[in-house]
């Protein structure tokens, strides 16, 4: 196994975003002085060059997708986008927490070298195609998250809520470390290929229950990853507590590595017909996006607390993502599954992205009371501050799935892929919900603009970063709603699998 | 490319308006109507650019762009004689609609300014689109700017009826997005899939009927809501009353009319024996709401809920009309959209006129304003006329042709149906007259009604073009019929196609009408099963006339 000039290209993302974090880390420790503003732009920079290196890479990889040498992780069009995606949500944390930790004295390099850690992580986490790599890869994610979600360590409500997603996160990976365990001991190999060559070629029973077994491990273990319900119980509690650009960063960039692998597990090491094969994962994952996207859609209804709300609502988004996992259960209609995934994830990301650097413009600085987030905050806000209230009715449009937003043309794709893979019952019922949400969503417009601010209204804080992350998610969301086309071409030509 | 820029200039004007000084309130509503007049001016452009001839293409002014053609989008729009009547039917009523706000509203302007423009691009798109996710996409875009306008300007329970307007419309919409994709998977093979509405009216018709069923019953929900028809109307009085008075104008001047232009374009050509099976139900539904409509309208002592249920009503007609499946009747239903734009929009402005006196809708409220504000009264007058069915008024030559339409269509039990929808019309003349009774005439009871402005220019603006309409309209309807009919003849074509039995007028009884004005017999054959076919008793294809001209001039009629 010998690393080849090619294979560190192809790793050179995860490179830039490492050596970022190595250099924040270094310069935070020989700083005097308070002048920091330089973290959050060599973040930044870093996140960006990584994208734009993953965007580099994605023609070839199109065309030729490889695995590198020693078969532990590959270059596709799939990680391609979904690593693009992922450094686009880094993106969107750093500038919502530069915004975020400037007022609270609290920008520190550490933050900064967390978040491209654990974006790093991520990374991996979509290249990998070995389950020890990928077990690996998520570790580093998780345990960098974690550390994130405690970052404002003087206040009780990250702590906890570090606590909680610590210790709900062992038990996924516990899970998934057995499931993948169980997988090595029926095939002997842990290298995803090779595991996929087994499943499809039954020899003996016993090989092909050992495999089942292993498989519906993993998915629980992903299944608290992505929240689905019932595995989402942390969610809410955990998206709540976190420092708001925590949050984001949560439900976009760590939902997109999850589902990344997610998929490449179950198509390369599930895809082909058999015991432990789509007949399985189909339904059970038809089942779980069913509960999700209804479940999540159903408690965001009741909830008052914005942060709260739209953590439900990254529950029920899972269950639209799951319904594009479902599909490409279907081998014909594959591709156009996985990149109406794509697409969904990447709309999702400049939607949530958006409307979590809104919530993060109008928080207090100081500790949050138990009712902080709530609705009354964002009342009268189209009165006083129409940009900011435009662009939130924009991302929650997107949301709910209203054109003409990037977020409409990921439902539309994610339900015809549904359709076209024979799950009619799962674009119905995921219709049906996105009703639900629609009420929701609908209702924080109402607050906006038809409600008058509150006596003792919070000054909405003016920070350039903060600001300009709403205002690329809104801008980002009408563009690829209207001019949709070249985001859709990506995504149908990154949909397919290499390795 | 004229047809292009008319859909997108009033959203180029928002955008341009979006730039402007919010507190410069006068400068932002003269900029508005700048735009909406210039796209009012492209309208008639296109009117004078369409070919009204029979001979014509199907749809006329056509451009196709390449949107996604990875997932196989287009943006491609064209019209034909139905969807031109009703732009520039749009066209006309949201200047006025703005117009007539003047007034009324005074806070937030700008965004009330926008949110129109916005609208009116939305509606012009949906009608001109003949992409299937074009129009979906335009039909959602006029869902927020509505519930905008109902819930920023609107009144006291403003919020609640904004949001039971977008939840229920959207609850249709989404089932037609499902039944959209199912479309697109059923017709065509892998590579020749398309949203191109011409290339699956091709197909969609071959399909089996169960599926047709599905299909046709998601598009006909999302429809029927935006109609609103008989059970599903519920949010729309709600919608009427607390929406602003412009709000009201569009909403019930065009917007409801997206709901049965929906079936005219979508619902029935795409699935033609889906929807003869369900013709009767459909009938049946537009004669309960024709009858329940009117008879809510009775009981109303607020005047713009009283004008919201007769929308109920007068819809009714427009959907009784389209079941027919008769030239006539569709004609007739497709100008009757056209009346119950004018005249109900004229209505609605008209209340909220009054509203900004007197700050009242309450009939009790009013009584003998005529002797106060003579002009209002005058006006008022015509368009109830219109609005009941006059001859001489536009209103009778729409409800003439839907009911002998009716009445001379294979529906089963026909006459009845034209009997309930007589009964409506009389009804509609007694709500329609007592609420005018109770307003305008006898002593004025109120002192706070005795020193009432009369019509103000700005208002004689707002109303003088919608009375011309309601009258030129009544006299002359050739110009538009003849651009309405090759439509018409073209729907019933294509349901003739599958079920001969049950659809299509035949010649005879055209030619028997234009003599002696009395329909002819309806056809009492006893219909073949639908399910098979194979056992239709073959009848004699009927060529329809090329050139049409159905109707006796009103006045000769009924002097």
């Amino acid at each position: 196994m010998s690393f080849t000039l090619d294979d560190l290209l192809a790793l050179s993302p995860v490179i830039a975003l490492s050596a970022g974090a190595l250099v924040l880390m270094l310069t935070e420790v020989f700083l005097r002085g308070e002048r920091r503003g330089y973290q959050a732009i060599a973040t930044a920079v870093t996140a960006l060059a990584a994208a734009l290196l993953y965007v580099w890479l994605g023609p070839e990889s199109i065309a030729k997708p490889r695995a590198l040498s020693g078969g532990f992780a590959v270059i596709d069009g799939f990680s391609c986008f979904a690593g693009a995606t992922i450094c686009i949500g880094l993106l969107f944390a750093t500038l919502i927490g530069a915004g975020f930790l400037k007022p609270r004295a609290a920008e520190r390099g550490e933050f900064y070298a967390l978040c491209l850690l654990a974006a790093a992580g991520m990374c991996l986490l979509v290249q990998g195609n070995d389950l020890l790599f990928i077990f690996v890869a998520l570790e580093t994610m998780s345990i960098a998250t974690y550390a994130l979600a405690a970052y404002l360590r003087a206040e009780s409500r990250p702590t906890e809520a570090a606590f909680k997603y610590f210790l709900l996160g062992a038990v996924s990976s516990a899970f998934f470390l057995f499931g993948a365990a169980l997988c090595f001991g029926a095939s002997g190999h842990t290298q995803l290929t090779e595991i996929g060559r087994l499943s499809a070629a039954p020899q003996v029973a016993g090989t092909q229950a050992l495999l089942l077994a292993g498989l519906v491990l993993l998915l629980v273990g992903f299944g608290f990853k992505i929240a689905a319900v019932p595995f989402h119980m942390w969610a809410p509690d955990v998206y709540e507590g976190s420092p708001t650009p925590v949050t984001a960063f949560m439900a976009i960039a760590v939902k997109t590595a999850a589902f990344g692998a997610l998929l490449r597990v179950l198509i390369t090491a599930f895809g082909e017909t058999g015991l432990a094969g789509p007949e399985t994962w189909r339904p059970l994952l038809g089942g779980l996006a069913i509960l999700t996207m209804v479940g999540g859609n159903l408690w965001a209804l009741s909830e008052r607390s914005v942060k709260r709300m739209l953590a439900y609502s990254s529950v029920a988004h899972a269950g639209y993502l799951l319904v594009g996992v479902v599909s490409s259960g279907n081998l014909e209609t594959r591709g156009e599954a996985v990149s109406s995934l794509l697409y969904y994830a990447a709309a999702y990301t400049a939607a949530a992205g958006g409307a979590l650097g809104v919530v993060a413009l109008l928080e207090r600085v100081g500790p949050e009371s138990g009712q902080a987030w709530d609705l009354d905050r964002f009342a009268g806000l189209g009165q006083r501050r129409p940009f900011s209230a435009a662009a939130m009715t924009v991302l929650m449009l997107s949301l709910a799935g209203i054109p003409p937003t990037a977020g409409f043309m990921g439902k539309f794709l994610i339900f015809r892929a549904a359709v076209d893979a024979g799950e009619l019952p799962l674009a119905i019922v995921g219709v049906v919900s996105a009703l639900l949400g629609l009420y929701y969503y609908l209702r924080l417009i109402v607050y906006m603009y038809m409600r008058p601010a509150a006596q003792t209204a919070v000054p909405v804080h003016r920070h350039w970063p903060g600001e300009a992350a709403v205002i690329a998610g809104a801008a980002a969301t009408l563009w690829f709603g209207i001019l949709t086309g070249p985001l859709a071409n990506a995504a149908q030509l990154s949909g397919l699998f290499g390795g | 490319l004229s047809l292009n820029l008319l859909i997108f200039l009033p959203a180029i004007g928002a955008i341009a308006i979006a730039l402007l000084p919010r507190e410069e309130h006068g400068q932002l509503r003269a900029a508005a109507l700048t735009f909406m007049l210039a796209t009012f001016g492209l309208a008639l452009w296109v009117w004078g650019a369409f070919d009204p001839s029979s001979a014509a293409p199907e749809f006329q002014l056509e451009t196709q762009w390449s949107w996604a053609p990875s997932i196989g989008f287009t943006y491609h729009v064209g019209i034909d004689g139905v969807a031109l009547v009703l732009m520039l039917l749009t066209a006309v009523l949201t200047p006025l609609a703005l117009l007539s706000a003047f007034q009324s509203v005074r806070e937030r302007v700008k965004e009330f300014v926008i949110a129109l423009l916005l609208l009116e691009t939305a509606m012009l798109g949906t009608l001109a689109a003949i992409d299937l996710v074009l129009f979906y996409v335009f039909w959602e875009a006029m869902l927020l700017p509505m519930y905008l306008l109902i819930g920023v300007w609107g009144y006291e329970r403003r919020i609640y009826a904004a949001v039971k307007f977008f939840i229920y419309t959207m609850a249709g919409s989404l089932l037609m997005l499902v039944a959209i994709l199912y479309l697109y998977a059923a017709t065509g093979g892998p590579g020749s899939r398309t949203f191109d509405l011409p290339a699956i009216l091709a197909h969609a018709p071959h399909l089996a009927l169960p599926v047709q069923r599905w299909l046709f019953f998601a598009f006909a929900l999302s429809f029927a809501i935006k109609v609103p028809m008989f059970p599903l109307h519920t949010w729309l009085p709600d919608a009427h009353v607390e929406a602003p008075a412009a709000g009201s104008i569009i909403l019930a001047g065009v917007l409801l009319k997206m709901g049965t232009f929906g079936f005219v374009r979508y619902a029935f050509p795409l699935f033609p024996q889906a929807a003869i099976q369900y013709r009767p139900l459909l009938a049946v539904l537009a004669v309960i709401g024709i009858v329940y409509g009117a008879l809510m309208s009775l009981s109303q002592s607020d005047m713009k809920k009283l004008v919201a249920y007769s929308s109920v009503s007068h819809l009714g007609f427009v959907m009784l009309g389209l079941c027919a499946l008769t030239v006539e009747g569709i004609t007739g239903s497709v100008y009757q959209m056209l009346n119950h734009g004018i005249s109900t929009g004229a209505l609605f402005a008209l209340v909220g006129f009054l509203y900004e006196r007197r700050h009242s809708r309450e009939m009790s409220q009013y009584g003998g304003l005529a002797a106060v504000v003579p002009a209002l009264a005058a006006v008022f007058l015509i368009i109830t006329l219109s609005s009941v069915g006059l001859p001489g008024t536009n209103g009778f030559v729409g409800e003439f042709l839907i009911l002998s339409g009716t009445f001379s269509s294979k529906l089963p039990q026909s006459p009845w149906y034209t009997m309930f929808g007589a009964l409506g019309v009389i009804l509609g003349a007694v709500y329609m007259l007592w609420m005018y009774q109770r307003v305008f005439f006898g002593p004025v009871k109120n002192e706070a009604n005795q020193g009432l402005a009369d019509l103000t220019p700005r208002e004689w603006t707002v109303l003088g073009p919608l009375v011309l309409l309601a009258i030129g309209m009544g006299l002359f309807p050739g110009p538009i019929l003849s651009r309405i009919q090759p439509a018409a003849d073209r729907l019933v074509h294509r349901l003739e196609h599958t079920q001969p039995a049950l659809v299509g007028t035949p010649l005879a009884s055209l030619a028997r009408l234009r003599v002696t004005g009395i329909p002819p017999r309806p056809n009492q054959g006893t219909p073949a099963p639908i399910d098979e076919p194979g056992a239709v008793p073959s009848i004699p294809r009927i060529h329809l006339p090329q050139t049409f001209h159905p109707l006796p001039r009103p006045q000769g009629a009924h002097p």
